[in-house]
């Protein structure tokens, strides 16, 4: 078989972050019964899979770990593009942080696709922001990574890659090249998503195109995964305070307003008079 | 450790730690051509204020090649100790080398935190080697503080839109690892009479780099630009309401006249009157300038995430309502266009 296989794991992020409940316990966010999308950045990362795909060959394979309610947003995933969709559920996986939904994630692919060429991730998710995953994917299976990725090339006949990518706080592109299989994180202000086909996403449900996998299938060791295999604890939680402002508001003539403005800057002593 | 803790089966494909061979705080110095990251620097000045809680010493880490002296600078700014490597296979940047590097060396030295800045880099470096030595770690951390019982250090960060504040811990294992956004403290001063232990190490074995790693790399070309906002003293931010490409041209000659710099939030980059490097907020750049002037900017929580340090608040918005005016020292309610421009003509009557 030729062309690329080509694993997308994506993240069902919760639509609206300030809505959420927090386990009272655990402190982890609950997820049982809310609403979840395709983290955005995950478009654009399966948009950066399906052109890889288009222009080589292969297929696309996108993957989450999630509660059983994740099926719905995989299928949408079918319905960008993706050639099948996997979630990877189990009631062991819950409560990981990081290090064990990684692990999960790496051994899981590992375990059910050894021939992969490539792992491509989005840039991070919009609800929790770590960008951890890609490189503790990269660490737990020994292969080269890169972040940021905004295009590559591939050369088949020598599994190699050229990756671009773009480091925004430097104003930098550089150019990697690899043999694969490499793990890859897409800048997420590239590669605009195409839509999401819903003729091909309603033949996901009807055709029950997204496979479930739980422990049964993948076998992982009880200590590495979900809350036992989480070093870290989220020890407490609070409402972020706002720094105290003078809070001055000045309503009225646009000039005065300006003059008011000045003054009082020049006064703080920020500005120069 | 108790009794329990270290009887409690852990995962087979971590190694077993003991907490009391750990010691001394590091900082993971970022070198890029020549210079040292501000946000590397930054880390110093937290950590001397760590260790001090926990009688320990800080300890500045440096990678690259032709390293020369710039290993005395971390001294300078308040680091007891350098270790650095300079070995010309780290000439170029690749990432799972650098971070396997990072990980021979804690697995020598054995630290109990390790601090990277939340760079483009340190977001990609950090999660590698935390994970190559089965170790926690919290992303983008805004606060740090140590128990100095437990020496388990205390990591807040925003989370979930950045309306509520997780403090993190990793009671049993070591090192503890976390990332910083450049800026969220401020950098010590430079005192070249400052002195401290300057180590070169070796490495033992490089990973192979499977291909050729870094082949390439080019400098976006800019023209007559303004400084980057996370540089400047002075930042002038576009928001939604500034409604056109021209309005931000207005914006950057006010800018301008006050010696400062122009940025965006989300919504104005996205709707391309402006760079996505020029993006303050919670996907952008966190920024703590003296002065912070939003122009048309509602105050969406993932904005406010990004510039709520700024040391001076101003906002210009016609809704009185907005909730940026929650964040303000001063704020001005009416037609931006009006007020921006009579403060450019004052501001140029000064001049002359």
């Amino acid at each position: 078989m030729g062309g690329l296989t080509i694993i997308v794991p994506v993240k069902a992020a919760v639509p609206n972050v300030t809505a959420v409940r927090l386990d009272p316990v655990t402190h982890n966010l609950v997820r049982e019964g809310v609403p979840l999308m395709l983290n955005p950045y995950d478009r654009n990362a399966l948009e950066f899979a399906l052109r890889l795909k288009d222009k080589y060959g292969g297929k696309v394979i996108t993957l989450s770990m999630a509660p059983p309610s994740g099926k719905d947003f995989l299928e949408s995933t079918i319905g960008m593009g993706a050639d099948e969709a996997y979630l990877v559920t189990d009631r062991a996986f819950a409560g990981a942080d990081t290090l064990a939904t990684s692990y999960t994630v790496a051994r899981g692919i590992q375990r059910l696709f050894p021939n992969f060429d490539l792992i491509v991730f989005g840039e991070e998710t919009t609800d929790s922001s770590t960008a951890h995953m890609p490189a503790q994917v990269a660490s737990w299976l020994s292969l080269p990574y890169v972040y940021y990725a905004v295009d590559a090339e591939v050369k088949l006949e020598d599994r190699l890659i050229i990756v671009n990518r773009y480091l925004e706080d430097e104003g930098v592109y550089e150019t990697y090249e690899y043999r694969m299989p490499i793990i890859i994180s897409v800048y997420r202000n590239s590669n605009p998503p195409r839509d999401i086909s819903l003729v091909r996403k309603v033949e996901a449900k009807l055709n029950g195109l997204v496979k479930s996998v739980d422990n049964n299938t993948l076998k992982l060791e009880r200590e590495c995964v979900g809350l036992r295999g989480s070093p870290t604890i989220v020890s407490k939680i609070e409402d972020a305070k706002p720094v105290e402002r003078k809070k001055q508001i000045f309503k009225g003539d646009p000039r005065e307003a300006a003059k008011w403005l000045l003054d009082s800057l020049t006064k703080e002593g920020v500005i120069k008079p | 450790m108790s009794t329990a803790q270290a009887q409690q089966k852990i995962c087979s494909e971590w190694n077993p730690v003991n907490k009391n061979e750990y010691r001394g705080i590091w900082v993971y110095i970022e070198y890029v051509n020549g210079t040292i990251k501000d946000g590397s620097l930054q880390l110093i000045g937290k950590a001397r204020e760590l260790a001090s809680k926990i009688n320990t010493d800080v300890t500045a880490v440096m990678l690259g090649s032709g390293l020369g002296d710039s290993v005395k600078e971390p001294i300078y700014y308040g680091a007891d100790r350098v270790i650095y490597i300079d070995h010309p296979a780290l000439v170029k940047y690749v990432p799972h080398i650098y971070a396997n590097v990072i990980v021979q060396l804690a697995n020598k030295y054995k630290p109990e935190i390790i601090l990277f800045a939340a760079t483009k880099r340190g977001r990609e470096l950090a999660p590698y080697v935390a994970n190559s030595l089965r170790a926690g770690i919290t992303a983008d951390c805004t606060e740090l503080d140590v128990d100095p019982k437990t020496r388990d250090l205390d990591q807040v960060r925003p989370t979930y839109g950045g309306n509520i504040l997780a403090h993190i811990r990793t009671p049993t294992r070591r090192p503890q690892l976390a990332s910083v956004r450049p800026n969220v403290f401020p950098t010590p001063p430079r005192d070249t009479s400052r002195k401290g232990e300057v180590i070169e190490e070796t490495v033992e074995s490089l990973p192979s780099i499977n291909g050729q790693g870094l082949i390439e790399v080019r400098p976006v070309v800019k023209g007559e630009e303004l400084p980057p906002v996370e540089k400047a003293d002075i930042v002038v931010i576009a928001g939604r309401g500034v409604g056109s490409a021209d309005g931000v041209k207005l914006l950057t000659e006010l800018a301008r006249l006050i010696g400062g710099t122009i940025g965006g939030t989300k919504k104005a980059v996205d709707a391309g009157w402006l760079p996505a490097d020029r993006q303050v907020g919670q996907t952008g750049k966190t920024i703590r300038p003296t002065l912070y002037i939003g122009v048309g900017v509602s105050g969406a929580i993932q904005h406010v995430f990004g510039m709520k340090e700024s040391k001076v608040i101003v906002a210009i918005n016609s809704d009185p309502n907005a909730p940026i005016f929650q964040y303000v020292d001063y704020g001005v309610v009416g037609d931006y266009r009006d007020i921006v421009r009579e403060l450019i003509e004052l501001l140029r009557g000064t001049k002359r």
